[in-house]
């Protein structure tokens, strides 16, 4: 049987704090206004996106990992809502070792064959940047002392990372993007400075007011990160999907039962403990990223779902702008 | 069946050694990696079994099967720079791929035959071929470095892949730095350097034990650690794993690119310096 896991989307004491969806937390209720409007966690295993079998990619499946997936729904439900100007994702296969590098080319296009998982995903990308945020972000990380690069060559293929969670986000890739990458060497011995991740998400926020955008953040990191290193014959097969380990699981409903009493700035401790306890990806900074960026809200986060691919946890989260 | 390669070598990957402009430290290894080059077409291989850590994977291992692998790479890093956009070229021994793959099959591990349109080639396969092949007239076999399987798994792919090799002349290539230390700002070519002395302490303790022809096995775990050393050593996993480099290693060069230690090893099959 499948083992997918997934909890009840939020506690009744989260209840109490989170906005209700529709009513007190879009633009429904509330005068547009710019700035940061929402948060999502949204987690980019490729996975995903294979499963969905969407034209631009050209592997095909079976489905599997559903439950994750209809967690995305819900996420594309909200997203819609709240009417951004522009999606702004912090994704940690972006990576580069030298700074905090802004995607700043206008229409990046081109096929994304991902050398890790070719058979699961080769992707058809074509999006536009919103150029004038890019820079802006690039301005103000720089000003505040972090290394930066604005990448304004054509032919750097775009990670799956960032293409993952935006597709999973808004599939029909009909709101404007920046892309920023992960500062950090691959894997192992790696760990992106929580501290430098604080200061870019108050560049990101004060670049995202400056230029008057109205901006969903999100942050692609997966949570729990052992994993296997060998796949089922079929990829979605479900009968192999479950937990690398109890602890792993353990860590990750600890983090997700901070997550859903809240306040964020419980998450600052949290946040490296559960990376010290599960290997999380969150060690890209990312989740900190956008949680900086928003300033920490004293609100509690909304699980909507949570799934293991290839054993490693993934959860989708939303964070509501007070 | 073939039993040994004829020779193996450590080579960098790291781009800098393509600079217009490099540093006297990426001019050397640069000039090191190309005369390894040169010294496999004197042995007359036919094809190179090559392992780049910069092609990281996490499930099973890859092995090229594409015949012909052409394109530029632009680095997602390194773009602003001259050799951060580097054309490639590449001849794939694919009769080789394939037995390799099924010999990691029968060997018990998950090989997964990689051929798709738009496959990107890895930053580090494309400097290494650049400077062993400046002709391009060379045949590769290639697998990836899986970095969730342990260690020990890449010496028992390279030994697939000699066993593999049939009537073949091969030799054995990784692709990797050491200490990963990178500087993490933006430098000039003048002001490389290590920053951090332990690593290069480090470095050079292993270079010298390569030097000896002791067994560095035993230091690996540690040097891995306090080295931060670019994918926990595997790329050292996979020579000694193929059976050549087990003699002393000449040092062809060493230094630092970008603050990571880089290094340039050759090891005979019959265990004399060239």
């Amino acid at each position: 049987m499948a083992r997918v896991f997934q909890v009840t989307a939020g506690s009744d004491r989260s209840g109490q704090r989170r906005p209700r969806p529709g009513v007190d937390n879009g633009v429904d209720a509330r005068a547009r206004r710019s700035g940061i409007v929402a948060g999502y966690l949204a987690p980019h295993p490729p996975h995903l996106v294979y499963a969905e079998n969407p034209p631009q990619n050209e592997p095909r499946s079976t489905g599997g990992w559903e439950v994750l997936r209809w967690g995305y729904e819900e996420l594309r439900r909200r997203l819609r809502r709240h009417r951004p100007d522009v999606l702004v994702v912090h994704a940690p296969h972006w990576i580069t070792m030298v700074g905090h590098h802004v995607n700043c080319v206008p229409n990046p296009r081109g096929i994304s064959v991902e050398p890790i998982f070719p058979h699961l995903f080769r992707y058809h990308y074509d999006f536009h940047t919103d150029v004038e945020l890019a820079e802006a972000i690039v301005a103000e990380a720089g000003a505040s002392g972090l290394v930066t690069s604005a990448l304004r060559e054509d032919g750097v293929r775009v990670d799956y990372a960032t293409i993952g969670a935006l597709h999973l986000a808004n599939p029909g890739w009909d709101i404007p993007v920046v892309s920023l990458s992960a500062n950090n060497n691959p894997y192992f011995y790696s760990d992106a400075s929580l501290e430098e991740m604080e200061t870019l998400g108050a560049a990101t926020a004060r670049a995202i007011e400056r230029t008057g955008r109205r901006a969903v953040l999100l942050a692609s990191n997966s949570l729990s990160h052992l994993h296997w290193d060998v796949e089922p014959e079929l990829p979605e097969d479900m009968s192999a999907e479950h937990p690398f380990s109890h602890a792993q699981y353990a860590g990750d409903m600890a983090l997700l039962q901070t997550v859903r009493e809240g306040p964020t700035a419980r998450l600052q401790a949290a946040i490296p403990e559960h990376i010290a306890a599960t290997q999380s990806e969150t060690k890209a900074g990312s989740l900190t990223w956008l949680l900086a960026a928003m300033g920490w809200p004293p609100i509690a986060g909304d699980v909507l779902a949570y799934g293991t691919v290839i054993a490693t946890g993934n959860a989708v989260i939303e964070w509501v702008a007070q | 069946m073939s039993e040994r390669a004829v020779a193996a070598a450590l080579v960098p990957g790291m781009p800098q050694l393509l600079a217009a402009d490099p540093a006297p430290c990426w001019a050397e290894l640069a000039a090191a990696t190309r005369e390894v080059g040169d010294r496999l077409r004197a042995l007359h291989v036919d094809t190179v079994l090559l392992l780049s850590t910069q092609w990281f994977t996490v499930l099973g291992h890859q092995v090229q099967c594409d015949a012909r692998l052409r394109g530029t790479r632009t680095d997602e890093n390194w773009y602003r720079y001259d050799y951060g956009r580097l054309a490639h070229d590449l001849a794939v021994d694919v009769e080789l791929a394939h037995a390799w793959a099924d010999a990691i099959d029968a060997a018990g591990m998950q090989a997964r035959r990689t051929r798709y349109d738009g496959f990107p080639i890895d930053t580090g396969t494309v400097t290494a071929s650049r400077l062993l092949d400046p002709d391009g007239r060379g045949r590769w076999a290639m697998v990836s470095c899986n970095l969730y399987a342990d260690p020990s798994a890449m010496g028992a792919v390279a030994r697939a892949g000699v066993a593999a090799a049939g009537h073949r002349r091969v030799a054995v290539v990784a692709v990797s730095g050491l200490s990963s230390g990178l500087i993490p700002r933006w430098i000039t070519p003048a002001e490389d350097r290590f920053e951090n002395t332990e690593h290069d302490r480090w470095n050079r303790k292993v270079l010298d034990a390569i030097r000896a022809g002791d067994d560095v096995g035993p230091l690996t775990a540690d040097y891995a650690r306090a080295a931060q050393v670019d994918a926990q050593f595997r790329a050292h996993a996979f020579l000694t794993g193929s059976g050549t480099a087990t003699g002393p290693g000449e040092v062809l060069a060493y230094g630092p690119v970008w603050g990571t230690g880089a290094a340039v090893v050759w090891w005979p099959a019959d265990g004399r310096r060239a």
